[in-house]
């Protein structure tokens, strides 16, 4: 058994490797593997590819190994505290919540700089996750996952409008976000991506370490409580690993929708209902997933770009359905 | 319509019959060759254990679902066969658990039945009026008439969806399960008043029941469904036997008689071990 | 003579007015007739009352007040006033025939369909003339609309709850394609198709007043139909089966209608948010009447909405014009909030 799992892990790392490796020869030039190995290794300042990787390339791929990784997790643990199988930072209003958080106070007030990014994505998404959780929970019949992705549509629509409203009241600052509201990973963010990343690292250290709880709460609030979850500071440590992930991923690559929808359930199909294996292999697959997304992005109506989060939602959308054909 | 024309309709597809039935959801049979002559101007009642067909049967004489085989005939003419206004005339159907469009007025919900009376160019007439306050009296609703549907208790509620089928004036009415889910007292008085429609009125009544002693004490005739079939039916008093409920529903029970009205009510019976021991 | 025919007509042509309806409906009417005048009046070159009043029966007071009335703000003002007609109209149409008061064009995403498919002949041929956009829009809409009735038919209960998600998804699906579309797209021909899809009545000219009056000269006579099947349907569908009514062709019917008049406004000003949602749901607060007189009441309750948020989007920031889709799907939301609060926890979902 333990030679099964030790395996599936070094072909999925294989793979996420693979992937990463043709995620940077795929741009306006493609680049061979062999000069990728070596500006990775013998980086030469003088060579014109090295410097594309280094500075470009391998700066995208990590980011979006990084925003799939976050996404997944969060997606995971919403579902197994929520037990709805429709939980998803996007449709539960976290990712609009942490877009509007960002636009208002870092583009339309101007207020901070990029270390700030994160924090105004965390209130937001924050204040996303309460609003949709508390208007779902007062709603006749509580939170179901009919109230959740309704309540968190109502939300989507609202902060959308006034989004764009925002955008039209003040266009000159809103051009550089305009590309980043439709979630993508183009564009040296580097600086952005060095303050996300201590969130992003809090909350997988937290989704790790809650994980064999979230899978007693999976069967349920009392029979968690039965066997010694202390549910309350539970969800609080959810809640906090969930906001801290998107806000991370909001910050650096603005609101990518369905990947922590999709991505926890696959997962599922091959672990089985233990969270301990759930989390980490949502993280892989996340991050394999938004790596062929975007190496997708860019290829699918070459020479020109689409938005990474146009392809999460192009193909997280059609899953959606079927879930709820499926499921509900 | 005028009262005269009433009748003469209703002289003329009195009866209603089912013909060798058969009905399935896709590929799986519910229903085998079922055959029953419903008897004018009475109370059926049809009963039989949870998932017997029951249900299937009532909405197949409704028209709500198609026979796979046979066919039910009003009169002499195949429900499935003839227009569904023209089958609206005749047989009104009140499916089980209705519900009405929120805010709606239980004059409104009666007016509905008025439906197939009515036309494009002919919306409300006097004796659609008529007909509703009719409707109202006789299911004791007239008082409630400007009440919203859903602020009234389970009881009311019903008695306006049995008064929206009675304005629709036909002489056959199929009901499933109205008395479900309330209480002994408001099964008894919605029994009641579907006996004195079918008795006072002449109208016969065709009504899915789940509770056994208030079908034995209200109806007159009963049809004991199982797995699809149709096990025993005819008056009361020669259905609802010992070795019919042992039969159709497993059930282990003594048959006793009340005194005054003579109809018939089962108690199951109570294992006692100790006194099968000491027997022993 | 006349008697014996005033009497037949009597037997053989009856309704029923409620009275506080009518008086309801006929205010709505007034508040978007006193909508448009302040419509007329405002913007960068000012007008009085009488002024806009006068400009309309053809006594201008000057030449500029002609053509600032009559070129811009009026078609503009019909435009909105239509456009949220026919929208409120689809969605009370939606709501009855599924029995669900969350059901609204945008929302299920018959509006974006809608929108996609105006939006890819716009890149793909940027010759088609603009007459044809409603029949495209009406393609793009049943196409969507078929497509979620299929998707969340299925024999047993729930089925209206699964609409909703369904249509949610749906909904997302088509924004990312014609979000896709319009990256790939000219920028230029993009950028218009823009405007056009947040729901702005900018643009108005009289083609699309033609255009909507056309759709609405259609519809409205064929409502008068529909105003009796939705009775039926209303209650459920073995009752309405039970009442004698054809269920499965009317709501077929039925559901077209409520997509050509949503198709009809998307062509004309793009996919307006939340209207079909607030619209019905005002008239219902209003006055309590039947199916058909329901539908002239969101009707006018629409027209008078997306009015006032046209108003309010070009004059609350000016000189900034705010898209009266965004001022509709920033009043929308809470109402749509509220619904969800209210819904009455019995399975109606």
């Amino acid at each position: 058994m333990n030679t099964v799992r030790r395996g599936s892990w070094v072909i999925a790392l294989g793979a996420l490797a693979l992937a990463f490796g043709w995620h940077i020869a795929v741009g306006a030039k493609t680049i061979p593997l062999g000069t990728i190995l070596e500006a990775l290794v013998a980086y030469d300042r003088a060579i014109f590819d090295h410097v594309v990787i280094r500075d470009l390339r391998l700066p995208r791929a990590l980011l979006a190994i990084g925003v799939g990784a976050a996404l997944a997790v969060a997606g995971a643990l919403m579902q197994g505290v929520t037990r709805n199988p429709l939980a998803d930072p996007g449709l539960l209003g976290l990712l609009v919540g942490a877009s509007f958080a960002v636009v208002l106070f870092h583009g339309f007030l101007g207020w901070g700089a990029a270390a700030t990014i994160p924090v105004w994505a965390a209130i937001g998404a924050l204040a996303g996750a309460l609003t949709v959780w508390g208007v779902a929970s007062a709603a006749p019949g509580g939170a179901t996952p009919l109230t959740l992705v309704l309540s968190g549509a109502a939300l989507t629509g609202f902060l959308g409008a006034i989004i764009s409203m925002l955008h039209l009241i003040d266009e000159d600052t809103f051009e550089n976000l305009r590309v980043w509201l439709t979630g993508t990973l183009a564009g040296r963010r580097t600086e952005t991506a060095l303050w996300a990343l201590p969130w992003a690292l809090a909350g997988l250290a937290v989704a790790l370490g809650v994980a064999r709880q979230v899978t007693a709460l999976a069967m349920g609030e009392e029979t968690a409580t039965g066997l010694g979850v202390d549910v309350k500071r539970l969800q609080v440590a959810v809640l906090f690993s969930v906001v801290a992930l998107t806000a991370a991923a909001v910050a650096v690559a603005g609101p990518m929708g369905f990947v922590g929808l999709v991505i926890p359930h696959v997962v599922r199909l091959f672990v089985g209902q233990d969270y301990r294996r759930i989390v980490p292999w949502s993280a892989l697959a996340g991050a394999l997933y938004m790596l062929l997304a975007d190496i997708a992005a860019r290829l699918v109506l070459a020479p020109i770009e689409v938005s990474t989060g146009l392809v999460t939602a192009f193909l997280g959308a059609p899953f959606f359905v079927w879930l709820v054909r499926a499921r509900l | 319509m005028t009262v005269q024309q009433r009748d003469e309709a209703a002289a003329g597809c009195r009866a209603l019959r089912i013909e060798d039935l058969s009905v399935g959801y896709g590929d799986v049979p519910v229903l085998e060759g079922l055959s029953l002559d419903v008897p004018d101007g009475a109370l059926t009642a049809i009963v039989g254990p949870n998932g017997c067909g029951k249900s299937t049967l009532l909405k197949t004489m409704a028209r709500v679902l198609r026979p796979s085989g046979g066919r039910v005939l009003l009169g002499d003419d195949p429900v499935h066969g003839i227009p569904t206004r023209e089958v609206a005339k005749r047989l009104a159907l009140l499916p089980q658990g209705p519900v009405a469009p929120e805010g709606l007025r239980v004059r409104e919900l009666v007016a509905q039945g008025r439906f197939p009376h009515q036309s494009l160019l002919r919306q409300w007439s006097r004796e659609d009026a008529r007909a509703v306050d009719a409707a109202m009296a006789a299911a004791d609703v007239a008082e409630m008439a400007d009440r919203p549907v859903d602020a009234l208790s389970g009881g009311q509620r019903q008695r306006c969806w049995i008064a929206m089928v009675l304005a629709q004036e036909t002489p056959v009415l199929l009901l499933d399960e109205p008395t479900t889910f309330l209480d002994l007292k408001v099964q008894v008085d919605l029994m009641t008043l579907l006996r004195r429609i079918a008795h006072q009125e002449g109208r016969t009544l065709v009504v899915v029941m789940h509770e056994l002693n208030v079908a034995a004490a209200f109806a007159d005739r009963l049809v004991m469904m199982r797995a699809g079939r149709i096990e025993a039916e005819g008056e009361v008093a020669h259905v609802f036997t010992e070795e019919n409920l042992q039969s159709v529903f497993d059930l282990d029970a003594t048959v006793l008689h009340d005194p005054a009205s003579g109809r018939p009510v089962c108690v199951p019976r109570v294992a006692r071990p100790h006194l099968r021991a000491v027997a022993e | 003579m006349t008697e014996a025919i005033l009497q037949r007509l009597e037997g053989a042509v009856t309704y029923r007015l409620p009275l506080r309806a009518t008086v309801v409906a006929a205010l709505l009417l007034c508040g978007s007739l006193v909508v448009l005048v302040v419509a007329l009046m405002s913007g960068s070159f000012p007008l009085t009352a009488w002024q806009s009043l006068a400009t309309l029966l053809g006594a201008a007071p000057s030449e500029t007040a002609t053509t600032v009335v009559w070129t811009f703000r009026l078609p503009r003002a019909l435009v909105a006033a239509m456009a949220g007609a026919l929208l409120a109209l689809s969605g009370a149409i939606l709501q009855t025939v599924t029995r669900n008061v969350l059901a609204d064009p945008s929302l299920v995403g018959v509006s974006q369909g809608a929108g996609l498919a105006v939006v890819a002949t716009l890149i793909a041929f940027p010759g088609t003339p603009a007459m044809l956009r409603p029949l495209l829009a009406f393609g793009g809409a049943l196409a969507v609309a078929a497509l979620i009735l299929w998707i969340s038919a299925r024999r047993t209960g729930g089925a209206t709850m699964r609409f909703i998600l369904t249509g949610i998804g749906v909904a997302a699906f088509i924004s990312a394609c014609t979000s896709a579309l319009l990256t790939y797209g000219n920028i230029d021909r993009a950028l218009a198709a823009l405007g056009w899809l947040a729901g702005s009545v900018h643009a108005a000219g009289w083609g699309e007043v033609r255009s909507l009056a056309l759709g609405l000269l259609v519809l409205v006579p064929l409502l008068v139909w529909g105003a009796r099947p939705l009775a039926a349907l209303r209650m459920g569908e073995d009752i309405a089966t039970g009442l004698g009514a054809a269920v499965a062709r009317d709501r077929r019917i039925l559901v077209v209608f409520a997509v050509a008049s949503a198709a009809f406004a998307v062509a004309a000003v793009g996919p307006l948010g939340f209207v079909g949602l607030v619209a019905p749901h005002i008239a219902r607060r209003l006055a309590r009447s039947g199916p058909g007189l329901h539908l002239v009441l969101s009707a006018a309750a629409g027209a008078l909405m997306v009015s006032a948020a046209d108003l309010l989007g070009r004059t609350l920031f000016a000189p900034v014009q705010l898209p009266a889709g965004l001022v509709t799907a920033v009043i929308g939301a809470p109402v749509f909030v509220w619904l969800i609060l209210r819904r009455q926890a019995r399975g109606q979902l």
